[in-house]
């Protein structure tokens, strides 16, 4: 019911964010309600009470009323009778002597304290003073009055009389002693003082229109008062009722008075007014407001307390909750064991856990989890800490990078489980020796080391010698026991590097110059190490673009058929135009070209390019195109050469593929595998440089090669030198046993050329015959050199 | 007071002349004889022989009671009022026709009155107030009480106009007295009165 609206009120729109003030607001009231209900009960049964009890003494009064009514009737008729019986008197009032008659009324009325008296006789005359209009009545009323009725109530201009009636017997009835008591407001006051409640005694008569009125009418009309009246005709004991007098609403009970005849002329209402009859209970309700509103109080009080007690908890965890959620370590006290507690309890917990994870976030942000070594964020965030902290100091910091040599190879063949512990094991191999300075794990084979040496300048130069003396002693995982090297790059800031990514850099330039000094070695950054770092990352941008823009172009320089006496064939020669540096050789390029991954893309083009050029010449002139190991060994290379023959048109016989030992380095199988993959397309096969590196017959052994270039470094000495000489009659004998072609390369002079021909070798190029040329030169060369053959 | 007469029969029987039956009933409103009544009928020639009734005049107090209660005597009689109690008496009337006093006496004085007005003498005793007697005084000789069925029958009475009265301390009338004039016929008159009377 109004429990809604009561919640609402404590809901929104009032929001009362803070829930203890919610609860307190709940309890109390309910509380109020609860109240306010016993309180209307109360006042309800108060009431009823009230006026029960009231309409009782209302009613007991009136009975009261009635008896005392009837006492002063008695009473009076009492004081008339005595005289009427006085024997002088009877004398007087039969001789008719009416000076005695009139001083015997006037004696009477002192005694019985009336104000008017009368002796009436037989024939109606009235003795005694009075008004006329009472004199008048007084006259007829002895005769009138029916039998056994000695008083009557009546109503005359002069107002309400009571009149007691005695007769004088002599003893015959020769006259009556008539008392009239007029009921006006001094009567009433005395009746009134009788009661012991007060009550209000008022004398009502009929107006002109029948209606009971009261003197003075102060009572005026009303048809309640009527029914009232009118209730009290047959028993005379009318229950009260409530009307609206002029003095407020009242109880009131009334009697109705008898008069001259059957109709009563004047009725007597007593009245109890309601304020004066409820005016003790005033005290009881007054009572239960105050207790009503001491308990609202108290109830607040003790509420709020409650609801405190329940929400600071709450509130408390709310407060660690904002405290977790602002990333503090927020912990709550647990009090008592309730689900508050319990739910503070998991809180705790909750929170405890979130450390945890968040410090283990951390770790693993900062650490590596293989060997559990600080990662390269942590080590760059230490080296930037350090620098700082010996900029400040004026202090020096070396940072160490540290690359295991080869190690892919070791992962490749001894499995990654013993790559990792191999790791692991050099991570605390240098924890132990670099025990003074931060060891951290940069990623794949890489680690670092932050040195913050103060006093001994020599200890970065001393812990890198101490660790490569280490490495010496091969590692022992798993019964493998594997030989690692490790090279070293050493920089040291501020002096190389005041911000902690150029110290960093730098340190790894000395590293990849360690490499390159031969690995199992440590270097020192040197400023000059940066300026080819330049230099290369120039040159790898400008290799990007080259490719882009189409700044290469093939050179072609042509194979001579000693035999044929023509010439037989091309060699493709990649040439890069640099805008600005002119003419950049492939040495220089194609190991950047290899490191960046752009070696299969260059490759490609040059195979499209070399195939597109080849299609124009002459059918028995083939092309020949070299192929970096790396170029070889990618993947779809066989696709590759498919798409230039089938995109050029290009007779596969046309097509020389020329590549290195090197190619044999790493799986010779797939190698092999590949090379008759091509020749079953029809591709030529020609081994390049043969008879330097790490050159071994069984290469040939393990695949028909067509060709064999002689490198040009036996073909300059062989006219000089007869080493050479024999060296190049071996291979090309060999060749010529096994059924290959030979190609000697770098031809100068006539001299050499002779010796080539002689030794049987089947073709050479050089500049004896022709530098290489442009493509575009290619058809003039061959219809000239044809020409000259010929 | 209104005097309801209610014929009943006029029997009319014949009769010697000049002398005439009249039979009176006389009863209340609701029909109940009214005992004590006394008739009186006045003719217009008075009989110049003295008149004398049956029932003396002596009127006794015995008992704390006038004995008889009514007592009708002719104009001019002595009445004794002889105490027979062992109280003493105090009789007395404020009657119009005589007012007298007879104060304190026992038995051993009897004292007398002398009537000689006509009319109702209430009579009543001092010490004794609810004592009350009545003598009535009278000049003719047709009077008489309703015996206990309120009927009364006075022979003899001259046929003619006569005036015929009812008295009883009980009739609402002046004196208690109803008076009507009326015709006697020779064979009588008869009439039952009802009166209306405390």
């Amino acid at each position: 019911m109004r429990l809604a609206a009561l919640w609402k009120l404590a809901t929104p729109p009032y929001t009362f964010s803070r829930l203890g003030t919610r609860l307190a607001i709940l309890y109390a009231a309910l509380f109020t309600l609860s109240l306010v209900g016993v309180a209307v009960v109360a006042q309800i049964m108060i009431w009823g009470h009230a006026r029960e009890s009231v309409r009782a003494e209302l009613a007991t009064s009136g009975a009261v009323y009635d008896r005392i009514w009837a006492l002063r009737a008695k009473s009076l008729a009492g004081s008339a009778e005595i005289l009427a019986r006085d024997f002088g008197f009877r004398t007087a009032v039969a001789s008719g002597d009416r000076p005695t008659i009139e001083s015997a009324i006037a004696n009477l009325r002192e005694r019985a304290d009336v104000s008017n008296a009368f002796v009436v006789d037989l024939t109606g005359n009235v003795l005694g003073n009075g008004p006329s209009d009472l004199r008048a009545a007084v006259a007829k009323v002895p005769s009138s009055l029916p039998d056994n009725r000695r008083d009557a109530v009546i109503q005359t201009g002069a107002g309400v009389y009571r009149l007691i009636v005695s007769p004088i017997l002599a003893p015959t009835e020769i006259g009556w002693v008539v008392f009239a008591v007029p009921l006006d407001a001094r009567e009433m006051r005395a009746l009134e003082r009788l009661s012991a409640i007060p009550l209000t005694a008022t004398i009502l008569h009929r107006d002109a229109n029948r209606h009971w009125v009261s003197a003075g009418d102060s009572i005026t009309p009303d048809p309640d008062l009527d029914d009232l009246v009118e209730q009290g005709k047959g028993t005379g004991d009318a229950a009260p009722a409530t009307l609206r007098l002029p003095q407020g609403i009242a109880f009131a009970l009334a009697r109705r008075l008898e008069g001259r005849g059957s109709q009563p002329e004047a009725a007597l209402l007593l009245s109890y007014a309601q304020n004066k009859a409820l005016a003790s209970y005033w005290s009881l309700e007054l009572g239960i407001a105050l207790a009503g509103l001491l308990g609202i109080v108290l109830v607040l009080i003790g509420s709020r307390r409650l609801a405190n007690t329940i929400a600071r908890p709450i509130a408390a965890l709310d407060a660690a909750a904002r405290a977790l959620e602002e990333g503090a370590r927020a912990r709550v006290t647990v009090e008592g064991s309730d689900e508050i507690a319990r739910l503070a309890e998991s809180f705790n917990l909750m929170s405890a856990g979130i450390a945890e994870r968040e410090r283990r976030i951390i770790h693993l942000a900062f650490h590596d989890t293989l060997t559990g070594l600080p990662n390269r964020t942590f080590f760059r965030q230490q080296v930037e800490a350090a620098l700082t902290r010996a900029n400040k100091r004026g202090e020096k910091v070396s940072v160490l990078c540290l690359d295991l040599d080869n190690f892919k190879s070791i992962n490749d063949t001894l499995g990654h489980a013993v790559g990792d512990a191999l790791l692991r094991d050099v991570g605390n191999m240098l924890i132990q020796i670099a025990s003074d300075g931060i060891v951290s794990r940069l990623g794949g084979d890489e680690f670092g080391v932050i040195l913050a040496d103060r006093a001994d300048e020599d200890r970065p130069r001393a812990l890198a010698q101490e660790i490569l003396d280490r490495m010496r002693q091969p590692f022992r995982v798993d019964s493998h026991t594997v030989p690692l090297s490790l090279s070293i790059g050493i920089a040291i800031g501020p002096a190389d590097g005041a911000d902690a990514d150029i110290l960093l850099k730098n340190a790894d330039l000395a590293l990849d110059h360690a490499k390159q000094d031969g690995r199992g070695t440590f270097h020192f950054f040197e400023p000059a190490l940066d300026a080819a770092a330049r230099k290369r990352r120039q040159l790898e941008l400008d290799l990007r673009e080259a490719l882009q823009t189409g700044q290469f172009r093939l050179n072609f320089q042509p194979i001579f058929d000693l035999k044929a006496n023509r010439i037989d064939g091309f060699e493709s020669l990649l040439r890069w135009e640099h805008p600005i540096r002119g003419d950049i050789t492939p040495g220089e390029f194609i190991p950047v070209a290899e490191d960046l991954g752009l070696i299969s893309g260059i490759g490609e083009w040059v195979l499209h390019e070399a195939c597109r050029h080849a299609v124009s010449w002459p059918d028995h002139v083939h092309v020949a195109v070299n192929v970096s190991p790396l170029q070889f060994r990618s993947t779809g290379f066989a696709n590759i050469i498919f798409q230039a023959l089938s995109r050029s048109g290009l007779a596969p016989s046309r097509l020389e593929v020329e590549i290195t030992e090197s190619v044999f380095l790493e799986d010779e199988t797939s190698v092999v595998t590949l090379l008759h993959q091509l020749r079953s397309m029809g591709v030529r096969i020609a081994l390049d440089d043969f008879g330097t590196g790490y050159s071994s017959l069984s290469y040939l052994r393990s695949f028909p090669f067509d060709k064999i270039k002689i490198d040009k470094s036996f073909v300059n000495r062989i006219a000089l030198d007869t080493s050479s000489a024999a060296i190049v009659h071996a291979i090309v004998d060999l060749a010529t046993a096994l059924h290959m072609e030979t190609t000697a390369e770098g031809v100068e002079d006539r001299d050499q050329l002779a010796c080539l021909r002689d030794q049987g070798c089947t073709s050479i190029q050089g500049f004896i015959f022709s530098a290489a040329v442009e493509g575009s030169q290619v058809l003039d060369l061959l219809g000239k050199r044809m020409t000259a053959a010929a | 007071m209104r005097m309801i007469p209610a014929l009943l029969c006029a029997l009319l029987v014949p009769a010697p002349l000049h002398a005439a039956t009249v039979d009176i009933t006389v009863h209340n409103a609701n029909g109940k004889p009214i005992a004590g009544a006394v008739i009186m009928i006045d003719t217009p020639r008075k009989s110049s022989a003295p008149i004398h009734f049956t029932w003396g005049t002596e009127i006794a107090q015995h008992n704390i009671l006038f004995d008889p209660h009514v007592l009708i005597v002719p104009v001019g009689s002595t009445v004794t009022f002889p105490n027979r109690d062992k109280v003493r008496h105090h009789v007395y009337s404020f009657s119009k026709v005589i007012s007298f006093n007879l104060k304190l006496y026992g038995r051993e004085a009897v004292p007398s009155v002398l009537f000689d007005k006509t009319g109702i003498v209430a009579l009543g005793c001092n010490i004794h107030d609810a004592m009350s007697g009545f003598i009535v005084v009278v000049d003719t000789p047709y009077a008489v009480q309703t015996d206990a069925s309120g009927h009364v029958q006075i022979l003899g009475v001259p046929a003619g106009d006569a005036t015929i009265r009812l008295w009883h301390p009980s009739v609402r009338a002046p004196g208690n007295m109803l008076e009507q004039a009326i015709t006697i016929a020779p064979t009588g008159f008869a009439m039952a009165y009802s009166v209306r009377g405390k």
